[in-house]
């Protein structure tokens, strides 16, 4: 049982423990679809792990599958995000069309037995110039946002260390995957992948609590 | 050279805290942007309000100076009248139809003109709603009030026939106008004041002179005896204009105000 009980299952768990709080009534449709997802990514953390340590079986494919929710639901929430200042519907349509077709080749030349890091890759890339365009749009917004309770400034805070941060094991992939270093019980990958999710979850449960008290406020006002 | 398996983890465990520093500069430096755009928010904000306050003064000081006009003429001018047409009335003696039909005609006219007075001074009444004539036409018939003392040679240029409404900033102008011209009546002792009203290159341009005595700007202004020129500066600044002044003892006064319009 205690094989479960990992940093990245605790850090999501508790994640989703807080989304469920602060976003069930949330009457946001994306901020509360966060919980699917996230639910979505603690089962894939734990099936993930009953694969490899249970039951001996590569859980590459797992995060192949999970790769394609964690596109479509960031890509999702960047689009309403940006929403409040400019609408780029054909921007998603077309960024999902070129992540399925950059998907289904890479699955194809593994033979759909490897993970998709190059997609992966260049989904870490994109999502880094989502927020980089998201602090744009702050930035010439003439409406002025406390910042340090604003919840989509802290979600993409999360979202952008999360996959600027990652860039570098995205690099050297190849090498960390066969990482059999003795002096170190697990891989360098796992160990940096720790550190980002701690970050990521952190940020993003503190963008629900600023939600929730920005939905508190605005009823309480009314 | 091969490099070992420690140096490879030394190497990537650098770079990603070197790519974890950067989204964390990134973000402090979008929310020291953000405080200085609420900064600026908040001063276009305070700029907004003394301008709608200082609008709020002139229009007061225009009403005030209206009544102060008004409560002049009743006085000097009407009181006048009424009073030399009672004294009129009252010498009438019966006994004598000649003379009586000599002074009824005298209180007649001197009614006349009393109600014309009146009537001219109902006009300035409604120049409390001066401005919505226009700042040609509020300018117009200010001048034509002072004219009428016969006081002043008054000479009076504009190349404007139209001018398109901005109710703040032609109150302001306004303003500025009757407070230059009713210091030029209270100080300057002068003969003639002569007005020019240009519209050129989107710039309003006012100048007022006068023949009078002058004064020592630079002196008057140190000394803060002249509280008008700080107004007048000020004012002017907040409607983004200039104002020039080219004065000097018994050399008349003339006073340049440029603005965007």
């Amino acid at each position: 049982m205690t094989l479960y009980f990992t940093v990245n299952t605790i850090i999501e768990f508790s994640c989703l423990l807080v989304a469920c709080l602060c976003l069930y009534k949330e009457k946001d449709p994306i901020w509360r679809l966060s919980i699917l997802y996230l639910l979505f990514t603690c089962f894939t953390e734990v099936s993930a792990i009953h694969l490899r340590k249970v039951l001996h079986q590569s859980n590459l494919y797992l995060y192949n599958v999970f790769l394609l929710v964690e596109c479509g639901f960031i890509s999702t929430f960047f689009y309403f995000l940006y929403k409040k200042y400019v609408n780029k519907s054909k921007w998603l349509i077309g960024w999902l069309s070129l992540f399925a077709l950059f998907y289904t080749l890479e699955l194809i030349s593994n033979n759909f037995l490897n993970f998709t890091f190059k997609t992966a890759s260049a989904l870490s890339v994109a999502f880094v110039l989502a927020s980089l365009y998201f602090y744009y749009l702050i930035l010439k917004d003439e409406k002025f946002e406390r910042l340090s309770i604003y919840p989509p400034f802290w979600w993409v805070n999360g979202t952008l260390i999360f996959y600027f941060g990652s860039t570098s094991t995205n690099i050297f992939f190849d090498y960390l995957i066969q990482d059999q270093i003795s002096i170190f019980p697990q891989s360098i990958r796992y160990r940096i992948f720790n550190i980002l999710n701690v970050l990521l979850y952190c940020c993003w449960s503190y963008a629900f609590l600023c939600k929730y008290l920005q939905r508190k406020s605005s009823s309480s006002s009314v | 050279m091969q490099i070992s398996s420690k140096e490879v983890f030394f190497l990537i465990s650098l770079i990603t805290i070197i790519f974890l520093m950067a989204p964390l500069f990134l973000m402090v430096y979008v929310n020291l942007y953000n405080r200085r755009k609420k900064k600026h928010i908040e001063e276009t904000a305070s700029l907004k309000r003394s301008f709608e306050n200082e609008l709020l003064k002139s229009q007061m000081e225009v009403q005030e100076q209206t009544l102060k006009t008004i409560a002049y003429d009743l006085h000097d001018n009407i009181g006048q009248l009424l009073g030399l047409t009672i004294i009129t009335l009252g010498s009438i003696k019966i006994d004598d139809p000649v003379k009586a039909t000599e002074k009824i005609a005298a209180a007649e006219d001197l009614a006349k003109r009393s109600v014309k007075e009146i009537r001219a001074l109902s006009r300035l009444l409604h120049g409390e709603e001066l401005i919505s004539r226009g700042l040609i036409g509020a300018i117009a018939f200010e001048l034509d009030w002072v004219g009428k003392s016969q006081l002043y040679k008054i000479s009076y240029h504009s190349n404007i026939k139209t001018l398109p409404a901005k109710a703040g900033i032609e109150t302001m102008i306004f303003r500025l106008f009757q407070e230059t011209l009713h210091n030029i009546i209270r100080h300057a002792k002068a003969l003639e004041i002569m007005i020019n009203l240009d519209f050129i290159n989107d710039q309003l341009i006012l100048s007022i002179a006068d023949d009078g005595i002058g004064f020592d700007f630079t002196e008057t202004r140190e000394l803060h005896k002249g509280m008008g020129l700080q107004n007048i500066q000020k004012r002017v600044a907040m409607i983004g204009g200039t104002v020039t002044f080219d004065t000097a003892p018994g050399k008349g006064t003339t006073i340049t105000i440029a603005t965007p319009y």
